[in-house]
């Protein structure tokens, strides 16, 4: 009877793993449940519609016509206008994030050496631009960057120019508007990176001959390449699709894609046309980051990117 | 002469000093451990001899140049951390060959060094490995053999083996004092672990306070410590107070412990009251009543090949006795009965204060 009450018992015990592990499922699932409810019916079916609408005729009435087209794409693709502007979209967003990704290492990386107070105040600084209104964070650079604004006043009083420079609705001011906005992205997942970096594998580089500096561009800089994958992803992103800050501190001059889309969908009324050039910019912009990740991943090895 | 000397060093956090004016010489090729508890200052000693911490006092001086005021990059120390720190992002092959690509050896002299170095800690076959594919032991010898392999002045180990598990450990330590012997490299080991130091040490620096309190033979200083915290921190002691009843001599004094009357070969004054030390193992357990100190036995522990007696006198005073069992049978010794110890008079560790 031994061996045979043994079996049973372990039957029954892997029943019961079974059965845990399928209730562990569904719990997962349940917790899942309202993001995944909400990214399906308010993203992806949205996305999904936007992707069809594009190869719809324009209908001057409805908006919207019955019939099957290539047309927007071939529009778009064929006028070296289109293209332009989506040169420059691309530009500014690239340009964003090595801006940032240039100016935030080193304040990541001071923020992670301080003690823990002044860690607290530092991140509230470095967060402080999110928690003004995107409007008003642009007015205050118009105010800063425009002919007879703060900077060209004082340039002019030094007697360093001889006429303002054109600083405002420049490819320029809008760089340094989004970088502004978006660097904070960039700090937080570098600090995040750079914290989980134990010191003594730091010392270790050191204790075997490395200078400070070999050790950062050898150590440190690699092992933070997580981090600024992550704040590249965040900051490009919202980069390319960015709508206020090139509104405001670009003017008409400065097109970008999402002033594109906004001008036909919302002044021109032609939705397909809309629809094409927006979903355009998801696939250019997803593009880029899986390049960006691609590149990332063969020039190192060893720790994992996602 | 000596080949790492400390000088008068001195290490101050927030106005305390932790290090205190630390004298220490150490001859080449010698294995030396820092032995003491949390914060007794023995891994700021370390990191202060490897330049991770200036000195805010005093010299060090490695093969007749100071070196205290070099960057640890320049001090071609070699360094074994408690958590490995091997580079995440590296294989093995990478970790060990990156002091040897900074001094800027030759590719092929690189690949037979590191070659070398590995199949020295037995990794032969694990060039192309990640750390976080290795075992922790692994991960210790792939440190090991990234320490040893740019042949540096001194080794440091910082207690390496406080993260492995117990029966590793042991097999580690025998390997590290292996090779520490075969390459012949002077080597400082931290441990707060006294069995480790004991195991493997040439000399023991016992710290305690930011002070070097012994710095001596394993055996010396488990038979004759000179401090009363050295006595208590190694091993296990019973402390017991005896009464000088007279001097006999000038060598001989008669001292009475707890009623039992035993002559001392040294010098002390009469009637005074001295705290002495004894160590469980030295104790002996007659089962006679009156022959020595009567105890009753509260409990016995059988520990394999021997046995614990926790007793207690008359003034309830607790001593701890360790029986081997081939010399004792404890069955014959009953919770509660009353039994007698005693010990030679040699065996008693007095020490200044």
């Amino acid at each position: 009877m031994q061996p045979e009450t043994a079996y049973q018992e372990q039957e029954l015990l892997f029943k019961q793993k079974k059965k845990n592990l399928s209730k562990k499922r569904m719990d997962y699932l349940l917790l899942l449940l309202p993001t995944l409810g909400i990214f399906i019916f308010f993203f992806l079916l949205p996305l999904f519609f936007l992707f069809i609408t594009g190869f719809k005729t324009f209908d001057a009435s409805s908006g919207v016509g019955n019939d099957w087209t290539l047309e927007n794409y071939t529009k778009f693709l064929s006028d070296t206008f289109y293209l332009g502007v989506l040169w420059r979209t691309v530009k500014i967003a690239l340009l964003t994030t090595l801006v940032a990704i240039v100016i935030s290492f080193p304040v990541a990386y001071q923020i992670t050496k301080a003690n823990r107070r002044i860690k607290n105040y530092l991140t509230l600084i470095v967060l402080s631009p999110l928690l003004i209104s995107m409007v008003i964070r642009c007015y205050g650079w118009v105010i800063l960057l425009s002919n007879n604004g703060v900077v060209n006043n004082a340039l002019l009083k030094f007697g360093w120019i001889d006429k303002p420079l054109t600083l405002l609705y420049t490819e320029f001011s809008v760089v340094i508007g989004m970088v502004h906005v978006l660097f904070p992205y960039m700090v937080l997942s570098i600090m995040g990176s750079l914290e989980r970096i134990d010191p003594s594998v730091i010392r270790a580089s050191q204790n075997l001959g490395a200078s400070p500096i070999r050790t950062f561009f050898s150590i440190v800089l690699p092992l933070t390449l997580p981090g600024i994958f992550a704040g590249s992803v965040m900051v490009f992103s919202l980069g390319i699709s960015s709508f206020v800050t090139p509104a405001i501190l670009g003017g008409p001059q400065v097109k970008v894609m999402s002033f594109l889309t906004y001008e036909q969908v919302a002044v021109m009324l032609n939705w397909p046309y809309g629809s094409a050039i927006g979903f355009l910019l998801i696939f250019i912009a997803t593009i880029t980051i899986i390049i960006y990740s691609k590149l990332l991943t063969t020039s190192k090895k060893g720790v994992a990117i996602q | 002469m000596s080949y790492l000397c400390l000088e008068n060093v001195v290490k101050t956090f927030n106005k305390t000093e932790v290090v205190k004016k630390m004298n220490l010489e150490i001859k080449q090729g010698e294995l030396v451990s820092f032995l003491g508890p949390s914060g007794c200052g023995k891994t700021t000693t370390l990191n202060m001899i490897a330049g991770f911490l200036e000195v805010d006092g005093g010299k060090i001086v490695v093969d007749g140049k100071p070196v205290h005021l070099l960057p640890p990059n320049k001090r071609e120390m070699g360094m074994v951390f408690q958590n490995y720190a091997l580079f995440p992002h590296m294989t093995v092959f990478e970790n060990v060959a990156y002091g040897l690509k900074l001094r800027k050896v030759s590719k092929d002299e690189i690949k037979s060094r590191v070659a070398e170095a590995l199949e020295m800690v037995r990794l032969t076959g694990y060039e192309k490995r990640y750390p976080r594919e290795l075992s922790g032991g692994q991960q210790q010898r792939v440190s090991l053999a990234r320490a040893l392999v740019i042949k540096p002045k001194v080794l440091l180990l910082d207690e390496p083996l406080s993260n492995l598990d117990a029966k590793l450990r042991q097999e580690m330590r025998e390997e590290i004092v292996d090779i520490q012997k075969r390459v012949g490299i002077t080597t400082i080991f931290v441990t707060h672990d006294q069995e480790e130091a004991l195991a493997i040490s040439d000399r023991i620096a016992v710290m305690y306070e930011g002070r070097i309190e012994q710095l001596d033979t394993p055996v010396e200083i488990y038979n004759h410590p000179q401090t009363d915290f050295v006595s208590r921190f190694i091993g296990e002691v019973n402390q017991v107070q005896g009464k000088v009843v007279k001097t006999l001599n000038n060598q001989e004094s008669l001292v009475s412990f707890y009623g039992y009357e035993q002559i001392l070969t040294r010098h002390l004054a009469k009637n005074s009251v001295i705290d002495f030390y004894i160590r469980p193992e030295k104790i002996h357990i007659s089962l006679e009543p009156n022959d020595g100190i009567v105890v009753k036995v509260d409990r016995k522990m059988f520990l394999g090949a021997k046995t614990r007696y926790i007793l207690h006198n008359k003034e309830n005073k607790h001593i701890i006795a360790d029986i081997p069992n081939t010399v004792l049978n404890p069955d014959h010794v009953q919770e509660g009965k009353d039994v007698s110890i005693q010990w030679n008079s040699e065996d008693l560790l007095a020490t200044k204060k």
